[in-house]
């Protein structure tokens, strides 16, 4: 089963474009503009699906869709949002009924809108269940995917959709069940140069899990913080949509360009607060002051270094290859600022791009890391083939045992 | 996106806030303020045509179309400021009236070991579109190695130009 480049870009538009249909059906219903953020696919484990979403309760409505392409969508926002667009339907009636019924008439015209957009490019009729009404807390209201016990990594699409102001937002996932979208991937490869095999890219996927456990055991040893790698994932977006990956808050951290195949660049980001905590764990005396000194992003850049190289060794271990990188560069700025540079030379060859993306936590102290790595399309590929000539065996039998 | 500012005193009309995001323009005609945020080596180019009271505002990612098949004209430097113009004359501007101010392309995270990186590059793409449609740059924050943000205002064509660790500027 291979997918190719073309088709996720094309799978990729067709769902941003279905989000800004079900996006302007909303807006149009309760006069409140919003804007498609970003689109994204990113393949990723079943369990972390959502895991991106802050702790907090949301409400939404899901439906089971079934066609040529079938599988669960879920439309979610947080509560107060949920009460702005209601409050804009149904001005001044805020019981809870009608709340849930104002979510439940937005959810089914956005996501008519979502689903149309889709039958119509694969010239097909998509049906779909009626809205059910859903609330939870975090990922916990995603619902589960159907089926597929053969596979533990899913392909999600994602859509952010903000508006009003920036910090009120909601999200489109849909979830097809894994068959049914490979086959359609599938179907509409225009080519098989550009083909990435699915089994490929999952393994990949590992690769960056172990690369960023490993990571997370360098910080560990360095700091003496219990450190675990939480989230490892693979996303496909448009060049333009990747410095948006990052929030504009500030960052610090080191970005190495790593040379070989693929080549392509590594960034480990603190936030500040983490880089500061992180930093003293590492320092043998106690910092005055709330700032960020010299001393701290010293120790960063020396964290930072030894976490890429971690995370380069579990890469290279597995394609057998040595994958070179420069020294680290220290970088301390706004999210987007960061990546705008890295995605613009990236994107000077291609209209997409993948980015990997890991992140690591702890309970002891306040602290994050996030690993991102994009790679050049093209050489990823050649990485991805080289995997599988030399490694085919052990790649289909069980990619978690290549690493051991 | 269109945004409310609230901050505006009770019983005045609120000024509209427009998002511009990456590989995107927009254009203000009734005062309404461009933002666009997280600039690293991407150009804000900001055209102001002060007769008219318009004001449009491109972010673009990379020098030139030339390099790459279709795709989002806005995306690019010669071709994002020839549409940003276009759209100004759709609303009423003269380009014998406009002037430019940009900011951006920074050098910071620039690998390239041959020639000028990325910002550079930016640059003088934006600089000899901006030439050959004969608007003049009367202002400009450009290079160096940080990160900018712009809010553009679209009465007055006055940039204001946020960065990390550095005093705002108004150009």
């Amino acid at each position: 089963m291979k997918v190719d480049i073309q088709s996720l870009g094309t799978f990729n538009q067709l769902a941003h474009e279905g989000a800004q249909q079900a996006t302007a059906s909303m807006a149009q219903m309760t006069g409140i503009d919003a804007v498609v953020d970003v689109t994204k696919i990113t393949l990723v484990d079943r369990a972390d699906v959502g895991d991106e979403l802050a702790d907090q309760d949301f409400v939404g409505v899901q439906f089971d869709f079934e066609g040529e392409l079938s599988g669960r969508t879920a439309l979610v926002m947080d509560r107060s949002c949920s009460e702005t667009l209601t409050d804009a339907l149904l001005p001044g009636d805020s019981t809870q009924d009608m709340a849930e019924s104002g979510v439940k008439e937005i959810g089914n015209i956005m996501m008519s809108g979502f689903i149309d957009g889709w039958a119509d490019y694969l010239e097909t009729t998509i049906d779909h269940s009626p809205p059910t009404y859903i609330e939870g807390v975090g990922q916990d209201i995603i619902p589960p995917s159907r089926g597929d016990e053969g596979t533990d990594q899913l392909f999600v699409f994602k859509s952010q959709i903000e508006y009003i102001e920036e910090s009120v937002e909601f999200y489109i996932y849909m979830l097809p069940d894994y068959d049914s979208l490979t086959d359609l991937m599938t179907t509409h490869a225009d080519t098989e140069d550009d083909a990435i095999p699915i089994d490929k890219l999952q393994v990949f996927n590992r690769m960056s899990q172990q690369g960023t456990r490993k990571a997370a055991e360098n910080v560990s040893m360095m700091t003496g913080i219990d450190t675990e790698a939480e989230v490892s994932q693979i996303s496909f977006a448009r060049i333009e949509d990747v410095p948006k990956q990052l929030e504009n808050s500030r960052y610090v951290g080191t970005v190495v360009e790593f040379t070989g195949v693929p080549s392509g660049f590594l960034l480990v980001l603190f936030d500040e607060t983490s880089a500061k905590n992180v930093a003293e764990a590492m320092m043998p005396v106690e910092m005055d002051g709330d700032g960020l000194t010299d001393q701290h992003t010293a120790a960063i850049e020396e964290l930072g270094n030894i976490m890429t190289s971690g995370f380069v060794d579990g890469w290279a271990n597995v394609l057998r290859t040595s994958v070179d990188h420069t020294p680290p560069r220290l970088v301390h700025d706004m999210g987007q600022a960061i990546l705008d540079p890295l995605a613009a030379q990236v994107g000077q060859h291609q209209e997409h791009a993948f980015i990997v993306d890991s992140r690591m936590r702890t309970d002891d102290v306040e602290f994050e890391a996030e690993i991102h790595a994009l790679p050049n399309e093209q050489e990823l590929r050649e990485a991805l083939d080289a995997l599988m000539v030399e490694r085919a065996e052990e790649t289909d039998a069980n990619p978690d045992e290549i690493f051991q | 996106m269109k945004v409310y500012d609230g901050s505006q005193a009770a019983g005045t009309e609120p000024t509209e806030r427009i998002k511009v995001g990456i590989a995107e323009y927009d254009v203000s005609v009734d005062g309404a303020v461009l933002t666009t945020s997280g600039l690293g080596s991407c150009i804000g180019v900001a055209i102001h045509d002060e007769a008219e009271g318009v004001s449009g505002l491109v972010h673009v990612m990379l020098p030139t179309a030339e390099d790459v098949d279709g795709g989002n004209p806005a995306k690019f430097a010669d071709t994002g400021v020839e549409t940003l113009v276009d759209a100004l004359e759709d609303s009423g501007a003269d380009r014998s009236s406009m002037t430019a101010k940009i900011a951006g392309g920074s050098d910071m995270l620039d690998f390239s070991k041959n020639g000028s990186g990325i910002g550079a590059r930016n640059l003088t793409a934006v600089r000899e579109t901006l030439e050959s449609l004969d608007i003049p740059v009367v202002e400009a924050d450009v290079g160096g190695d940080h990160g900018r943000s712009l809010r553009l205002e679209g009465d007055t064509g006055d940039l204001i130009v946020k960065s990390a660790n550095r005093e705002e500027k108004r150009l």
